[in-house]
């Protein structure tokens, strides 16, 4: 264990990017607490820790996006002022967002330029589209720089962006949790980009919470936890299991348990479902049956269908053939709340957005999928909402905060309760990436919380 | 470290805090007096004395506050009506065209049936009629919107003009049935007198221009208001607004939400044209369409920030401006009405202006040279 204190412009290069001291308070919470940080040259550093942990602030502290309260941004041993992004660029930082910015209708020549000082009344298109493609070649970011954003997938916008960033010039480049879109043949090419950039001399800060990924690309491991930095590793040393302890503060149970627990009847079955989206066949002749006692999981690279039967199973769309079964009641074509009614809960993929009213309080999105009389019943939503943040202790100032301000962790809780321990009573669980996007020590109580409820006799 | 100068600087609140709520609407009126006062010293008229006239015509005078709360009655209507729809982030700007239809509605329900009816029922029903013509006005964009997703901006702008013509044709276009028979002179057949109502004379004798419609539109206002905080329908219109993916996912239907808050928001701006009838017109009368309440209806919404209950208070507020404006041109030192509206647009804008002050925190930075 090194601390980050006592790390020193190491052999591997100068040091090109440094945080002293930083401290950046929103209301309520202090985001980063006395930050330092470093980041030589040709280094991949990687910032790890928790949602809502500081990594993402730092990274935006570091490239102009915030103003820190207190302490200093460092750049080739000078400190800088950075008041807006535009001024990181000057410098030579760039900030890959987690949320891409860019403009779907706009080519990917066209979007890369996006923003640039330097452009003429005309666009010089083919000149813009040969760098471009000058830099896809060089840090191996296959794309065409005629193509259309808005047709691209995730990962080719990421390379978008990133190719947008080299493309300014930038040095150092800050990556937001890169790789939380990615399908694993996805993530590779990047750790292969990456790799190619550190080559050239540029430097990359990666903010991540996944332990497994961060292990493989990092030269450097700075562990952040609740705004303060909690460690720091090189690569080499760098163990999981410690890493996961330093997140979240406490030993933890990374394995999932397999308990035995009693098999029931069958709750859930679906059988010859077919299903055609816009004259495409997105399931054909699924059979699906889950027992009461047990978890059967569906897997697949997203874009496989395990959403359109998530969806179909939960009512929210009509199959064009076959039957789905809850708790022997036949749901296909009585729509969502159909489906509800003969016992089944649904917590979709989408958090907010979906499963969530963003800017409704915890107490009305308890809400939502209980059955409501002509007026609304608030008062035992309440109770409910209170009882809930109780045990299985959301971090909120209240039940009526909205639950856009929870964090990724937070919220799945709120959702799952919901879903879980409705009223209603639900025996049949729909669940979808329930762990995706959230850190070690939330994905623990998800899984704790869906064997509790498979312990109780559900289907899930 | 050289300073080059000072830069407005933003950052979103995360909490809004309480006293914005009150000091910002405050700020922002002041200022669009502020500039409103500008436009009158340019134009020669002592900007404080104006004020003041404005404000003793407006509200404070007796016939003055009357007046106003003459005028804000249907203004009440059309500006639930576009809170309600803008709620659900339906920009309906149909109310002008609504509110002529429910005006047409009424006055049909007040010839046709009234005559045979006591008072206490003639004019609920012309109320009635009223808000079911505004509801027919609106059904073919609800229905276009909820089905198709046709932009209901465009389609409730363009029946606003169907729906002036089809007034101006029944009084001065044709003879028909809403036609007074009894003279040539173009104007609209009387409604049956059990519909109507007496203006208030609020414990005096003299005769004002207020009708006891006004408490009804404030009555509007605060069932509206209660209604959608604790009805299950009012829940589901808030996820909507919020989320339609939410919506969706909990099983609500869109269509339904979206055409029903479309035909409650056409029913209410036509109630607003029912009320012209039951109070101050008695018939289809033309003289509404001078006034344009259903586009300050809009006006009146975004002021309230589509609050139900403070949709009144901008409605009051915004009739005075009109009602002192419309004084002060025949006042010894007459005003041009254009300031009264050249006032008018400077509160909307001030208000509006001033959300981004309660939103985000606003400062001065200094701009330095970043010393590289």
């Amino acid at each position: 264990m090194v601390t980050s204190a006592s790390m020193q412009h190491d052999e591997k290069g100068a040091l090109a990017l440094a945080a002293r001291g930083v401290t950046k308070r929103f209301p309520g919470v202090v985001a980063n607490d006395q930050v330092n940080f470093d980041l030589a040259r040709g280094e991949v550093h990687t910032l790890l820790g928790e949602n809502g942990a500081g990594k993402s602030t730092l990274a935006s502290v570091l490239c102009g996006l915030y103003r820190p309260e207190a302490g200093q941004v460092v750049r080739d041993g000078k400190e800088i002022r950075l008041n807006s992004p535009r001024d990181g660029l000057a410098h030579g930082i760039a900030m890959v967002h987690q949320h891409f910015r860019l403009v779907d209708r706009f080519t990917v020549a066209e979007n890369v330029v996006l923003g640039h000082k330097s452009l003429s009344f005309v666009l010089a298109t083919a000149e813009i589209e040969a760098k471009v493609a000058a830099i896809t070649e060089e840090f191996g970011l296959p794309l065409d720089p005629r193509a259309v954003v808005g047709e691209l997938s995730a990962g080719e916008r990421q390379r978008v962006e990133i190719v947008k960033a080299l493309y300014q010039g930038a040095e150092i480049l800050l990556l937001d949790e890169p790789t939380a879109l990615l399908a694993p043949p996805e993530v590779e090419k990047l750790f292969s980009t990456v790799r190619a950039m550190t080559h050239v001399g540029k430097s990359v800060v990666f903010v991540s919470h996944k332990l497994g990924e961060v292990v493989d690309i990092s030269d450097r491991i700075t562990v952040m936890r609740g705004g303060r930095v909690t460690g720091s590793v090189r690569r080499g040393e760098a163990d999981v299991r410690r890493l996961a302890e330093l997140m979240v503060g406490r030993e933890i149970n990374i394995v999932p348990r397999r308990a035995k627990s009693q098999v029931g009847d069958v709750l859930l079955s679906a059988s010859q479902v077919h299903l055609e989206r816009d004259g495409a066949a997105m399931l054909t002749d699924i059979n699906l049956e889950v027992r009461g006692g047990e978890i059967v999981g569906v897997a697949g690279v997203a874009g496989n269908g395990q959403r359109d039967l998530a969806e179909v199973i939960a009512g929210l769309r009509t199959p064009q053939q076959g039957n789905v079964t809850v708790c022997g009641t036949p749901t296909a074509g009585h729509g969502a709340r159909g489906a509800r009614r003969a016992g089944l809960a649904y917590v979709p993929e989408d958090r907010l957005g979906t499963g969530l009213a963003p800017s409704m309080s915890i107490r009305d999105n308890l809400l939502l999928t209980r059955e409501r009389n002509f007026l609304v019943d608030r008062k035992s939503a309440l109770h409910e909402a209170e009882t809930f943040i109780k045990q299985l202790e959301i971090k909120t100032p209240g039940p009526l905060t909205p639950t856009r301000k929870l964090s990724g962790g937070n919220a799945q809780k709120v959702l799952l309760a919901r879903e879980l321990f409705a009223v209603s009573g639900a025996r049949v669980l729909v669940v979808c990436s329930p762990t995706r996007g959230l850190d070690v020590g939330a994905v623990e109580t998800v899984h704790a919380l869906l064997d509790e409820a498979r312990d109780a006799g559900k289907a899930i | 470290m050289i300073v080059l100068g000072r830069r407005i600087q933003m950052e979103q609140r995360m909490a809004v805090p309480k006293s914005a709520v009150v000091i910002v609407p405050v700020v922002s009126v002041i200022a669009a007096l502020v500039v409103g006062g500008v436009f009158l010293a340019l134009t020669g008229h002592p900007p404080v004395r104006t004020y003041l006239d404005l404000l003793d015509n407006g509200y404070t005078s007796f016939y003055g506050i009357t007046d106003t709360l003459g005028l804000a009655t249907p203004l009440i209507c059309t500006g639930l009506a576009a809170a309600f729809a803008f709620r659900m982030n339906l920009y309906s700007i149909g109310q002008e065209g609504q509110m002529y239809l429910g005006m047409i509605g009424g006055a049909w329900a007040g010839i046709v049936l009234a005559d045979s009816l006591p008072p206490l029922i003639a004019v609920p029903s012309v109320l009635l009629f009223g808000a079911l013509a505004g509801a027919a006005w609106i059904a073919v964009p609800a229905f276009l919107r909820a089905r198709l997703g046709t932009s209901e901006i465009v389609s409730t702008l363009l029946l606003n003009y169907v729906a002036l013509n089809l007034v101006n044709y029944f009084i001065f276009g044709s003879q028909g049935f809403f036609r007074d028979p009894t003279t040539s002179f173009p104007q609209g057949r009387a409604v049956a007198d059990s519909a109507r109502l007496s203006p208030l004379s609020f414990f005096t004798e003299k005769s004002t221009n207020t009708y006891p419609t006004f408490f009804v539109a404030v009555l509007l206002a605060v069932m509206l208001f209660w209604f959608m905080r604790v009805s299950n329908y009012g829940y589901e219109t808030a996820v909507y607004a919020d989320s339609p993916n939410t919506a969706r996912y909990a099983g609500m239907s869109s269509a339904w939400l979206q055409s029903s808050v479309l035909l409650v928001s056409g029913a209410l701006a036509g109630v607003g044209g029912a009320m012209y009838v039951v109070g101050p017109a008695g018939k289809v009368d033309p003289g509404l369409l001078q006034v344009g309440l259903g586009y300050a209806g809009i006006v009146v919404a975004a002021l309230a920030r589509y609050n139900f209950l403070a949709v009144v208070l901008a409605a009051v507020l915004f009739a005075g401006l009109r009602t002192g404006g419309n004084a002060l041109q025949v006042s010894n030192d007459p005003v041009p009405i254009a300031i009264a509206v050249v006032l008018q647009g400077a509160v909307l804008l001030f208000a509006l202006g001033g959300e981004l002050f309660r939103r985000n925190k606003v400062t001065l930075v200094r701009v330095q040279k970043a010393t590289t």
